[in-house]
């Protein structure tokens, strides 16, 4: 598999570390509870289908992207920096 | 910058020392492949302060009279070179060892100069002793003149750009910077890839 570095280009896909869903969010300081943190702790689905996740590009540029790629067919939709590009 | 009357056991010591030994040049036999050891080099890494790039840019371009790239590309004169290092990030090249503190009002700084080995690399066969290793495509078509990257060679993360300006059809000349501790298998892995062409 190869990834679309948004800032390098294609790459080959041993050039970059895997984290997963980049949709977990942690539990703001309202809604903390131990089952909460569990959640976002240990609980992630599996699709078999599209799922947004997280990539570093890790021999490259050292950002992170996030990628929306199909699990299955490893078909590629977008891929995008994690965090908007320092302000100019 | 090592000061001379400072009194010290410890004296400066090439990246390359006891790796790479100087092969007698032989001009009657032309090699496939050419290595220089590039030595007493300055090396910064350049990171722009948030809402600086714009103005970190117009320092470099007034002191250096080079234009920072924003696509992985190194912009260079005889003297320097800046060499794309990520988005906001540039890795800059001094021929000779020198103060980067100007920049350091704008950007974070942090002196490589003892960090990095560089070695130059050129002749006939270069692309087919990289391609042994660099999963990058390093044709002219996808790497062209003054074209820059950041990727891994035989699990070794290099730096590498091209440094000529050479016609499509002409070999290229390539620097490579690789961390100083990895000088050694990565001369490991070129003197083995190089092996077959000289």
């Amino acid at each position: 598999m190869r990834l679309p570095c948004p800032h390098c280009g294609t790459r080959d896909v041993q050039e970059f570390t895997y984290l997963g869903d980049a949709n977990v969010k942690r539990p703001g300081a309202d809604e903390m509870s131990e089952a909460a943190m569990t959640r976002y702790v240990y609980e992630r689905d599996n699709p078999a289908g599209r799922q947004r996740e997280y990539w570093h590009h890790s021999s490259g540029c050292h950002a992170w992207i996030v990628v929306t790629r199909d699990t299955r067919t490893h078909r590629i939709e977008s891929a995008e920096p994690a965090k908007p590009l320092v302000q100019s | 910058m090592a000061d001379p009357s400072l009194k010290t056991k410890w004296s400066r010591h090439s990246a390359w020392a006891d790796i790479l030994t100087a092969s007698p040049s032989d001009a009657a036999r032309p090699c496939g492949v050419n290595v220089v050891a590039r030595e007493g080099l300055g090396v910064a890494g350049i990171q722009a302060q948030r809402g600086r790039k714009a103005a970190l840019s117009a320092l470099v371009k007034m002191r250096y009279g080079l234009e920072l790239p924003t696509t992985p590309r190194a912009v260079r004169d005889a003297a320097h070179a800046f060499v794309w290092a990520g988005p906001g990030q540039w890795l800059l090249v001094a021929e000779q060892k020198e103060s980067f503190a100007e920049l350091s009002e704008l950007a974070a700084v942090s002196d490589q100069s003892d960090g990095r080995a560089a070695l130059r690399l050129s002749g006939p066969n270069v692309r087919d002793m990289l391609a042994k290793g660099c999963m990058i495509d390093l044709h002219p078509a996808a790497f062209p003149s003054g074209a820059a990257a950041m990727t891994s060679i035989a699990h070794i993360g290099v730096h590498l750009w091209r440094v000529d300006e050479q016609p499509y059809d002409r070999p290229a000349i390539f620097d490579i910077l690789v961390a100083r501790s990895m000088a050694a298998s990565f001369w490991s892995w070129a003197s083995a890839s190089a092996a077959e062409y000289n």
